[in-house]
């Protein structure tokens, strides 16, 4: 059960210490967008890493299209992973639909949960009445039509390295160069799932302490729809950086840093 | 400008125009700031965006160019692979022109860092892709058609799969029916030959009666004849009768099953035979405790009874009391009826190969027709059970009856 899971997730786990962070990529990528934050914290924490079912090095295999059609399917994956690996105290960091994703788990299993951290969290992505996600189901159709003509190296050379079911060493240095790769399939519907969801109500009934990192210009998810999280999340700090993207992990990782220490 | 390029390139020139190389080349080169800033660009990308070089240099970043949709891939794929990786290669994007029309492009872009490795900015080349576009576009479509064609495939296949093993199971249905046939026309084929062979004594009598009565001229010899003539007919229809009962039931195979109390059966068996019980002054005796009841065809249950307690008194002793017990027991998968009597018995050395048989009589009695057990394991075996015997001559039988166990 145990050795499943951490191939599902292609769990990896290092540092020290009796707390633990667990680092949930978003949408587009997979564990590696944290390798310039955990190594500020690895001396103080346990660190886990996971790569969502369907994205990075997780199994293709158990990529159910019925169960990954929510999120409810991934923050289920979360839950048995923190009970497996018998996680106590977690701080589960979530970027982008992840901090959905951590909302969901910590619904789930509040005790297991310290704190939560969001970087760029969006309940909603669609615009609805009052509500401005930013986006319009056309922008979001368009968006697939992106991913259809961007299959970035997922040939039939390529797909069976990246997903670790073939031995060709010589591949290794391309492969090395090849980050956030994910069957074109898959990123599709986890798309979809991502853009076309709507987790608002799932704010108001979270208890879990919360951080909110929001970066000052970031296109996916806008200073609104942050201050919109604070407000319906009780026990919620929001905390805007000096950083432009959607990934201020990555632009500007020491700021990151700096506010989730500061938090933890 | 093209004379202007010759001349720069002239072989007899030693020194190459750098820039001018850079602003002509048939690929767009632009440099942005790590926020996405614009700081420089060659003159044909921004004949690409059909912009003023005013209208772009520190004043548009890359995602001001791109629609909604290229925005959120932008930031959800391409920053994330260059920041990662440092470069990242062939992402197509539709450039929004200035007069909101679209180019499609292919991007390469690079970071540029510091000997400390801190990001200074990124250089892209862009390369028009309008016509691949095209030829993609039109590939895109028939990968999709391809796709739902294979779909359909997969989906036609497993509807073959399935009429497949529903054609197998009919074919098995079929061969069973057909064993059934077989077993049947044997079954009638036996029947055939037996009533054959005993119709045809009767037939002879009769036929040698009738000569006797031409032949005769004598009225009361004649008188005498005819009514020998009523006696033969009357056993001939009486056996014919019962040939016809018994082909009944082997046909009434599908015979319906109901809960059967032994008890009410036996009773009713009694009743009838009551007649016969008393002239022969019998004793009998019951017991269906360990298996009261059953799902049986009731018809069948009261003909085993019926067959098995007449022949009992019919095939008493005359030396004792004749005493006849009927009892059921339980195993695990079966029930058993059980009917013992103190009578004549069956001397099974001689005749047990052929107790069963039709009109096969072991007793010489007046009333025997050889019919009776014929029936009873006809319309037991009709139902999947069995009857077997044990007997020993001027002791008793008794007959053992399996039933398969289908307890209310």
């Amino acid at each position: 059960m145990l050795k499943e899971i951490i191939a599902r997730n292609n769990i990896t786990i290092h540092g020290k210490g009796n707390k633990s962070m667990l680092f949930v990529h978003g949408y587009g990528c997979d564990q590696n967008m944290w390798r310039f934050i955990t190594p500020q914290f690895k001396d103080d924490y346990q660190i886990i890493l996971i790569d969502l079912v369907g994205s990075g090095k997780s199994d293709e295999n158990a990529y159910d299209y019925d169960k990954y059609s929510s999120l409810e399917g991934y923050a289920d994956d979360i839950v048995e992973i923190c009970d497996v690996l018998n996680l106590k105290e977690v701080n589960l960091i979530g970027h982008s639909v992840s901090a959905m994703i951590g909302v969901l788990a910590a619904l789930k299993t509040p005790s297991v949960f310290e704190k939560l951290i969001m970087i760029g969290p969006s309940p909603r992505y669609i615009n609805d009445a009052d509500y401005l996600g930013g986006f319009s189901q056309k922008d979001i159709d368009e968006l697939l039509e992106i991913l259809d003509s961007n299959y970035l190296g997922w040939s039939s050379t390529m797909a069976p390295v990246i997903m670790g079911n073939a031995d060709r060493p010589e591949l290794a240095e391309e492969l090395e160069h090849s980050f956030c790769q994910s069957n074109p399939e898959i990123a599709k519907h986890f798309a979809k799932v991502t853009f076309l969801g709507d987790n608002r109500s799932d704010l108001d009934k979270l208890t879990t302490e919360t951080l909110i990192l929001q970066c000052s210009l970031d296109a996916i998810a806008s200073i609104e729809v942050g201050q919109y999280v604070h407000n319906h999340i009780s026990n919620s700090k929001f905390v805007i950086l000096d950083a432009t993207g959607h990934c201020p992990h990555l632009s500007a990782p020491n700021q990151t840093i700096a506010a989730i220490k500061r938090y933890l | 400008m093209m004379s202007t390029l010759k001349t720069k390139y002239n072989p007899t020139m030693s020194h190459l125009d750098y820039e001018e190389l850079y602003n002509t080349s048939p690929c767009g080169y632009f440099c942005s700031l790590p926020d996405g800033t614009i700081i420089d660009s060659n003159t044909r990308f921004l004949e690409f965006i059909n912009y003023e070089r005013e209208e772009v240099i520190q004043k548009k970043k890359l995602t001001d160019l791109l629609s909604v949709g290229g925005k959120i891939y932008f930031e959800t794929v391409y920053s994330q692979i260059l920041k990662l990786g440092g470069v990242v290669e062939e992402i197509n994007f539709d450039f929004i022109k200035k007069d909101g029309t679209r180019l499609p492009v292919l991007i390469n872009s690079v970071e540029i860092k510091d000997t400390e490795g801190h990001h200074l900015f990124t250089q892209s080349t862009v390369f028009n892709i309008s016509q691949r576009k095209e030829y993609e576009r039109e590939l895109l479509i028939s990968k999709r058609k391809a796709d739902d064609l294979s779909n359909e495939l997969i989906a036609t296949n497993k509807k073959l799969r399935n009429s497949s093993s529903l054609i197998l199971k009919q074919k098995l249905q079929l061969e069973e029916f057909n064993h059934h046939l077989e077993n049947k026309n044997k079954q009638l084929l036996d029947f055939a030959h037996i009533a054959s062979h005993n119709l045809r004594a009767p037939v002879n009598n009769l036929d040698s009666l009738l000569g006797f009565y031409n032949e005769s001229t004598d009225i009361d010899d004649k008188a005498m004849l005819f009514t020998k003539f009523e006696i033969v007919i009357g056993h001939l229809t009486e056996t014919l009768n019962e040939l016809i009962e018994s082909v009944k039931i082997q046909e009434d195979v599908n015979i319906r099953h109901g809960p059967v109390v032994f008890d009410v059966i036996f009773d009713k068996t009694a009743a009838i035979l009551e007649g016969q019980i008393l002239e022969s002054k019998a004793v009998v005796t019951s017991n269906f405790s360990k298996a009261p009841a059953i799902e049986y065809p009731k018809l069948y249950l009261e003909s085993i009874m019926l067959n098995l307690l007449s022949n009992s008194i019919r095939y008493r002793s005359p030396d004792r009391i004749l005493k006849i017990h009927f009892c059921t027991e339980i195993n695990t998968n079966e029930v058993t009826l059980i009917a013992t009597d103190n009578g004549l018995g069956i001397d099974l050395k001689k005749y047990g190969h052929k107790l069963f048989g039709l009109s096969n009589t072991f007793h010489k009695h007046s009333d025997s027709k050889g019919v009776g057990l014929f029936m009873t394991k006809t319309q037991i075996e009709a139902v999947g059970g069995s009857i077997t015997v044990e007997s020993e001559v001027d002791k008793g039988a008794t007959f053992k009856i399996i039933f398969k166990k289908n307890l209310s």
